[in-house]
């Protein structure tokens, strides 16, 4: 019924406040351009994914881990060929050879691109988006943009179930929907005729009735749940700041 | 005491050249059920949407007269002040959950947020609506997994939640099964049993012949009609106009059972009573 890859769980990662998660993942991303050398970079990736395991979602991530591998094995391919500085050759396989300083570099852009992938699954896999966006609009985000994206995750599926009864309804009165590209594409516009208009009427009504629970009201809104900051969310977002500022200094010093 | 005071209302929305609603005046007193009805286009929507203000400052358009609602000046008022004091049910049950809310618990606290209640008196605020409405077993469903009747119920609950002294629904039942229907019209008077003032637009005259007090009848944006139930129906113009009349007092008309003051029967126990006593008299 939601457009969401959240896990629901009960570890010390789904316990702790979205807002210190969005720093983890926030600074993890940061860490991601400053920390120098491969190790740094790998340590980090090896903290994200302990971070991922602990929540009990890494085999969640193996799909997506596997799926971005493509990318990062154009990094090496297209680096270790191509790349401008190359000079030892590493590998011979026939006629193309690869070149170290290529092959470390594909290998620095995909540390990169897993460190960020692995952040964000952080944020994405482990934080449930409704209560993100209530921990941002307590501390001042708009409530209408807050509102916007919590609608909008449970708003599409809903859509998706209405084009679902629209094409059920055209097929059952004869209109082709599958078989050749050309067929598919003349099925969309009846389909999506309905589906347009009906959105709009019903935007128009769901305004309606947000306005008449005070949506738009200048009150100062309060939150039915109360936020939960368990103590060692604390020292979570601490250790994440301090390595973060130690890596900025260590960088600026270095 | 008077909570509803409507004094010659003109409506006209924005690109239209005919009036919605035409000088219509009326009054409500408090803890009166009042039923809206007439054909299609008549105004029914228009007039509910004008008793919290949506009609005209949501629309916009060309508006004249009075509407003072439970103290207030609707027209001199912003939507949502107005809404503290008056609640309104809209038709479709689906359109009216906030989208936002993945509860039934959670979805009617989304107008006390808004309003900015305290957390406690949210909590005794919910749990009171969600019981009063019979959705308190459902409170940790998904609004969308609702049936229309619960999901309606819901948006009922919702409304009620912001405590309202005026309970507006607008064709609340018309994308609902019987069942569907039966629900919401119990719950509503109910609510009005305890003193709410309930003013419905209603396509399903026989039920409003049955549970309102009184009957406004909207034709082409003015009101034609305006008092209990068997007067109004008994007026001999309303099947030439469009507005439907109960079945039951259809009937009854047809064969001459005419209550002693001239009306016809509205429901069916009255006309069990009345065909009773005919046949009395007949074997006597």
């Amino acid at each position: 019924m939601r457009l969401s890859l959240y896990v629901p769980g009960n570890s010390w990662v789904h316990r702790l406040d979205p807002l210190t998660k969005l720093i983890m993942a926030v600074v993890a991303v940061i860490l991601v351009f400053v920390l120098p050398g491969y190790w740094a970079s790998a340590a980090l990736l090896a903290v994200s994914l302990g971070v991922l395991a602990s929540g009990g979602v890494l085999r969640r991530s193996v799909p997506v881990f596997l799926g971005v591998s493509l990318i990062a094995i154009t990094f090496f391919v297209v680096q270790g060929l191509v790349y401008p500085g190359n000079q030892h050759p590493a590998l011979t396989l026939g006629p193309v050879t690869f070149y170290q300083e290529g092959l470390l570099l594909g290998l620095k852009l995909s540390l990169r691109l897993y460190n960020i992938l692995a952040a964000t699954l952080v944020l994405i896999l482990l934080t449930n988006p409704s209560d993100l966006v209530e921990s941002l609009v307590r501390r001042g985000v708009p409530s209408r943009f807050g509102y916007v994206v919590v609608a909008v995750l449970q708003m599409i599926p809903n859509m998706a179930a209405t084009t679902g009864t629209i094409m059920d309804a055209q097929r059952s009165r004869g209109m082709e929907t599958e078989g050749s590209l050309w067929t598919r594409m003349r099925a969309f516009i009846p389909l999506m005729g309905p589906l347009v208009t009906s959105s709009l009427i019903a935007t128009e009504e769901r305004a309606l009735a947000l306005e008449v629970r005070g949506f738009s009201g200048n009150r100062k809104p309060t939150f039915l749940h109360e936020e939960v900051i368990p103590p060692y969310a604390w020292a979570v977002r601490a250790l994440y700041l301090a390595a973060l500022i130690l890596a900025i200094a260590g960088r600026w010093i270095g | 005491m008077t909570v509803i005071e409507v004094e010659n209302l003109r409506y006209r929305y924005p690109q239209q050249a005919e009036p919605a609603l035409d000088g219509v005046s009326f009054s409500v007193q408090q803890g009166e059920f009042i039923g809206i009805i007439g054909p299609n286009r008549s105004g029914k929507s228009t007039l509910c949407q004008a008793l919290v203000g949506l009609v005209p400052h949501f629309y916009k358009g060309a508006i004249g007269g009075k509407v003072m609602v439970a103290g207030l000046d609707v027209h001199q008022h912003q939507v949502w002040e107005v809404c503290q004091r008056v609640g309104l049910v809209f038709q479709s049950p689906f359109t009216q959950m906030s989208g936002a809310k993945f509860t039934v618990y959670d979805e009617v606290a989304f107008g006390l947020e808004n309003q900015g209640v305290a957390r406690d008196e949210m909590v005794r605020r919910i749990e009171r609506v969600l019981r009063l409405l019979g959705l308190w077993e459902y409170r940790d469903r998904n609004p969308f997994a609702l049936s229309g009747g619960q999901m309606q119920r819901l948006a009922i609950a919702s409304v009620l939640a912001l405590e309202p002294e005026v309970l507006v629904l607008d064709e609340p039942t018309s994308q609902l099964d019987p069942a569907g229907t039966s629900e919401v019209f119990a719950a509503v008077s109910d609510l009005c049993r305890q003193g709410m003032t309930v003013v419905m637009a209603e396509h399903k005259v026989d039920r409003i012949a049955a549970r309102a007090d009184r009957v406004l009848v909207l034709h082409e944006g003015k009101s034609i009609a305006f008092g209990p139930p068997r007067q109004v129906f008994a007026r001999e113009d309303l099947p030439a106009l469009g507005v439907a009349i109960p079945p039951v007092t259809e009937v009854c008309r047809r064969l001459g059972w005419q209550l002693p003051d001239g009306t016809y029967p509205v429901t069916v126990a009255e006309a069990v009573q009345m065909g009773g006593a005919a046949r009395g008299n007949h074997n006597s």
